[in-house]
């Protein structure tokens, strides 16, 4: 185990503590091994998902104010650069927007401040794990670390929507050409399947009162990424993993639909303790519709040493 | 000055009458709109008792405990709107004070909580979905007059993480101003409550030395030696009073046991 | 003012500090300021506890204590006539009936409303304020249990009657030890929160007057969890157990046989009388601090006028040990806003000391609280060693920054938040500096005389709690107010429920007690022109007094 692992300050929002545990503690044991820890901020609330459609709507920017004053009084209490990771999409772009907002009009942080009571300086980066990834530790330096041969498993990147967009306040990589997770998936070793359904949407929260329709988009998805050959997906978004993975298990039982092995949905983190060659246990594989570990027998078989 | 004139009875035994120092000023305040004059250092509660008031409402413990006293108040020349509890709070100039006397809170019927056919946190979403359109806006937080972080066990209980949000909550003395002014029309110290009673009967392990000795009472075991002790008189009983062990300050616990078990 | 302690006050902190050290090497060897011997404990009683002097007391005329010398504030109130003489109520159609009427809803009415309706009775639980509002949610530091392995009922007894100075009633106190350990597990199954261990081992620790390690508790507001528990309970039940809040009771019914019959309530709010015709009846109405006996500051909550004591007594009931107040040791003593309020014992129980104006101890911290507090009243007025506050008030340092020195930093905020922030309102973090205390008006040692079922000599009539009187003696030791009135308000609620179900009618409602009391008093000369019950207390200012239309008359 690395020593002096890297403070980083850590949002988890609703998901990584219920539905998407896998996805947290994945991403939690692989920083470890990367030489960072992620630290969950003391007090933190629902960064309320869905960024405000209007501009003028500051309750909208409340909770997520209220996550970044936390945040940056974490890391003063620390005297650490003011930073905070997040896994789930929604939370990014949520949080990140929210920043974005305060840096083209400081009025609306001083309304939001006066609101509050508290004084959010706007130091915080709010950053992916994926960028982290990128920009910190390097996508060389990942695929030094990689343990185990991913080269049998054909992997397809989906991105989702909220990840990327919208650019001018995301800028995380391009909305319509992203490469930074085919870049992920080849440092860890995987085969790369690029296919263009990878930044369609998967009907995201119209689950809640139109199911038939995210079926309906998430099986163009998937029939896509089939088509082009892919074995599995990879994603960063827990409702694109759970739209996605229950959509298939809703059909798989069907002749219509991608014959008799399905695909799994993988978090990227829980593909990529596999390829540090970490003990997945904890991982909830077993959560998952379509079952991974039919994907991951080539390379799960050897034995590549536990995580230390 | 202290210690001077060292009194030889009581002094200053006034009741709850406050007494104000001798050269207390006279203040201006405003008790539901109505101005009046009053000494300083008084609560808001003894203040308004000055003045004349005799409470119905609005008044229980007058020690910061019941919740009965929540008032909301403004200063003359400032927009804010503050809180405190009347019991507690010191009266200054130009204060312009309201108390609610009632205000309607939601309570679902708690009726299921303790059985455990439902887990807690599915439990908590069920009787208050209310919970799920917090906006995250922290007005609770700061009208707590107990400093409880109430956004916080909200958002706790919203992610279903019912133990630690009944600690959060448990300083609560359910004085409703949180409710009051709730843009999501939630009323907290509700979920509060009932977080608290599921996380003791459901997520916090139960005394086993207690449910044991609870049977052995049952059971009669005590009658005898409890008769025994009646029939005893006054020199008996003091001399098994005196004599009796005591557990040390700082024993572990579960760990020491006395030299005559006979009667356990 | 939330400025802390003034200058001087600070000077004098000085020597607390200066003695610490030693105070603390001292504590941690196991060396405690010796305890009293028997004869120590007498002498100081006698001479310095407020009950065992003759002032402000004068012996009670009328009644079945007759000729016991009792607090004035006390006997003013028994020998004073019924507020119901005003109106002429038709008592032939009554506006209510049930089998079970609960006078009093603080811990020994819900207690007692929740039994009752367990075992199937209707029930109506009339409160004078907010159901809840009571001495019960005052209780902070705890509740006692002998449910511990090195523990037993037996030696609850013991300390009990011991603390009593052995003038306790046998039967009353067998009842409270043996049933304790059924209410914690009552109380826990209900989803109090004790304090516990991570295994659920509950934590306890000793009281004043203790021998085993027995006090429960819930943070520092113990009483407050229990009730925020069984009201939530209580309202569960809405439909069996009626609850009119703002309805104290006026006066008892008798029947014509001078059976119990229910109550006469007053709506508060809309000022009108409601007839309550009831099958067993339960006074459960608290204790009597704002009588304010000598002046004494209380820690009790508002409604703590004695209504129950006044309404039982002219029905007949008789009393016992009222001459006996409890005086807590440690009522604030500054700042002025926080006067007479309650630190609870625990503090001392946690390694507090009491000290004097030099920074020495003078006392063991845990006597029982009669003698603790005669010896507080001891240091300041006889010996001269206590300080006197800016509005010239006694006090004596209780010293709390010892509590986290002794069990680590953090032990005062996480076991004494209330009082923690209570203080810190005025700029005063207790961690870090001592509390100034005095002895306060605190508990009603005795009351209604009941038996061991709650029953009063009244057939169909119960009483509960700390309107009642017996258990404790002469003096109640930390933890068993709590105790004692969830053991005898369940049994209240279950004896009651047993005589309905054996079967009760009640006969033709009278108040004819209250008018022969009225010609008792008239034609003894007693009669003051003061009117009973008090319901609440009058703290207007004399110049406002002037300008009321009825002064004399209780605002109801």
């Amino acid at each position: 185990m690395p020593e002096n692992l890297t403070h980083v300050p850590y949002y988890p929002g609703c998901s990584l503590k219920t539905k998407a545990l896998g996805y947290e503690r994945s991403a939690m044991d692989c920083a470890k091994t990367l030489g960072f820890e992620m630290h969950e901020i003391a007090t933190w609330n629902c960064c309320g998902a869905s960024y405000p459609l209007t501009k003028d709507n500051l309750m909208g920017l409340a909770a997520p104010t209220n996550i970044l004053v936390e945040a940056e009084q974490h890391c003063n209490e620390r005297q650490i650069d003011a930073q905070l990771i997040t896994l789930c999409s929604f939370c990014y772009n949520a949080l990140k927007r929210t920043d974005f907002a305060f840096k083209e009009d400081s009025a609306k942080l001083e309304t939001l401040n006066a609101f509050l009571e508290r004084k959010y300086q706007g130091s915080v980066k709010v950053l992916h794990y994926l960028e982290y990834l990128r920009d910190v530790i390097g996508f060389d330096n990942l695929a030094k670390l990689v343990k185990r041969d991913m080269s049998n498993i054909r992997v397809a990147p989906y991105y989702g929507c909220l990840l990327l967009k919208p650019k001018k306040e995301i800028g995380l990589d391009d909305p319509e050409e992203p490469v930074i997770l085919h870049d992920f998936l080849e440092a860890i070793g995987c085969q790369v399947i690029d296919f263009p359904g990878q930044v369609d949407c998967c009907g995201s929260y119209l689950i809640m009162r139109n199911p038939e329709k995210v079926l309906e988009l998430s099986h163009n998805i998937l029939q896509e990424a089939n088509d082009y050959g892919a074995q599995a997906l990879v994603t960063a978004c827990p409702l694109c993993q759970s739209n996605l993975d229950q959509s298939e298990g809703e059909r798989h039982g069907s002749d219509h639909f991608l014959g008799v092995q399905g695909m799994p949905i993988f978090y990227f983190t829980q593909l990529l303790a596999v390829a540090l060659g970490l003990d997945t246990e904890q991982h909830q594989f077993e959560k998952h519709c379509i079952d991974p570990k039919s994907v991951l027998s080539a390379c799960l078989d050897d034995d590549v040493g536990e995580s230390q | 000055m202290l210690n001077e004139n060292k009194p030889v009875n009581h002094v200053a035994m006034v009741g709850d009458r406050t007494i104000p120092p001798k050269d207390a000023r006279f203040i201006e305040i405003y008790i539901m709109g109505q101005r009046y004059k009053v000494p300083e250092t008084l609560t808001i509660l003894k203040a308004m008792e000055y003045a004349g008031y005799q409470f119905k409402r609005s008044c229980g413990c007058r020690g910061g405990i019941c919740g009965a006293c929540g008032t909301f108040y403004r200063i003359l020349g400032d927009h804010s709107i503050y809180t405190g509890l009347a019991c507690q709070t010191v009266v200054e100039p130009g204060m312009i004070l309201a108390q609610t006397p009632f205000f309607p809170p939601n309570r679902a019927d708690h009726i299921g909580i303790l059985d455990d056919k439902m887990p807690p946190d599915e439990h908590i979403a069920t009787l208050y979905p209310e919970i799920f359109r917090c906006v995250g806006c922290g007005t609770c937080t700061r009208t707590c007059p107990m400093g409880i972080d109430v956004m916080n066990y909200v958002a706790l209980f919203k992610r279903g993480d019912v133990l630690e949000g009944a600690k959060v909550s448990f300083d609560c003395i359910m004085c409703g101003l949180c409710v009051v002014r709730c843009p999501a029309n939630i009323t907290q110290m509700e979920v509060g409550l009932a977080g608290r009673r599921m996380a003791a009967t459901q997520l916090i392990p139960r005394s086993e030395v207690t449910r044991k000795r609870a049977e052995q009472v049952r059971a009669g075991r005590y009658e005898a030696m409890l008769a025994e002790l009646g029939q005893m008189d006054r020199e008996k009983l003091k001399e098994r009073y005196t004599s009796r062990e005591r557990e040390p300050n700082l024993s572990e616990p579960g760990e020491w046991m006395p030299k005559d078990q006979s009667h356990l | 003012m939330s400025d802390g302690y003034t200058p001087e006050m600070l000077d004098l902190i000085k020597r607390v500090e200066a003695s610490r050290p030693q105070r603390l090497a001292q504590a941690r060897a196991g060396n405690d300021f010796p305890a009293m011997s028997m004869e120590q404990r007498k002498e100081v009683l006698n001479q310095f506890h407020p009950d065992y002097t003759t002032e402000g007391r004068r012996a009670l005329g009328i009644g079945p204590n007759k000729d016991e010398v009792l607090p004035e504030e006390l006997v003013d109130l028994l020998e004073s006539r019924s507020i119901i003489e005003a109106v002429n109520p038709d008592l032939s159609e009554p506006d209510m009936e049930t089998d079970v009427l609960v006078i009093g809803g603080g811990g020994a009415g819900t207690a007692a409303a929740l039994t009752a309706m367990q075992e199937g009775c209707k029930v109506i639980l009339a409160t004078k304020l907010r159901q809840g509002d009571s001495n019960t949610v005052m209780a902070e530091g705890g509740i006692q249990a002998a449910d511990q392995e090195p523990d037993s009922p037996y030696y609850h007894y013991l300390d009990v009657i011991g603390g009593g100075h052995f003038t306790n009633t046998h039967e009353l106190v067998a009842a409270m030890a043996n049933d304790a350990p059924m209410i914690i597990e009552w109380l826990e199954s209900l989803g109090v929160m004790f304090d516990k261990h991570p295994d659920g081992r509950m934590k306890v620790r000793h009281g004043g007057g203790t021998c085993r390690k027995r006090m429960h508790s819930a943070g520092d507001m113990t009483g407050a969890e229990f009730m925020r528990v069984l009201r939530d309970e209580t309202r569960n039940h809405n439909e069996q157990i009626k609850l009119l809040a703002f309805a104290p009771a006026i006066e008892l019914l008798l029947d014509d046989e001078g059976k119990c019959a229910g109550a006469i309530l007053n709506n508060m709010e809309t000022r009108t009388y409601l007839i309550v015709k009831a099958k067993t009846t339960i006074i459960a109405t608290g204790g009597t601090g704002r009588l304010h006996y000598r002046g004494f500051a209380c820690t009790n909550h508002y409604g703590a006028t004695g209504d129950g004591i006044v309404m039982a007594y002219r029905a007949g009931a008789k009393l016992c040990f009222m001459d006996s107040v409890q005086y807590h040791p440690t009522g604030t003593a500054y700042p002025e806003q926080n006067v007479g309020l309650l630190v609870t014992e625990k503090v001392r129980g946690l390694g507090a000391q009491l000290l004097n104006i030099d920074g020495e101890q003078f006392v063991f911290p845990l006597e029982p609280r009669d003698v603790e507090s005669s010896a507080i009243i001891r240091e300041c007025l006889s010996l001269d060693k206590g300080l006197i506050t800016p509005t010239g008030r006694p006090g004596v340092w209780l010293d709390s920054p010892m509590i986290d020195l002794l069990h680590g930093s953090g032990t005062v905020k996480r076991e004494l938040p209330a009082k923690y922030i209570q203080f810190q309102r005025f700029g005063i973090k207790i961690a870090e500096l001592p509390m100034l205390v005095y002895p306060t008006l605190h508990y009603q040692n005795g009351g209604i005389w009941i038996d061991e079922h709650s029953r009063t000599e009244i057939p169909n009539l119960y009483a509960a709690g700390e309107t009642s009187g017996g258990v404790h003696g002469r003096n109640r030791l930390m933890g068993n107010s709590l105790l004692d009135i969830l053991v005898f308000g369940r049994r209240a609620g279950k004896a009651a429920a047993d005589a309905v179900k054996a079967g009760i009618e009640p006969g033709t409602l009278s108040l004819a007690h209250v008018s022969r009391y009225g010609k008792t008093l008239s034609d003894t000369g007693l009669d003051r022109g003061v009117k009973s019950p008090m319901i609440l207390p009058n703290y207007a200012i004399d110049e406002v007094k002037k300008r009321r239309w009825d002064v004399k008359s209780p605002v109801i």
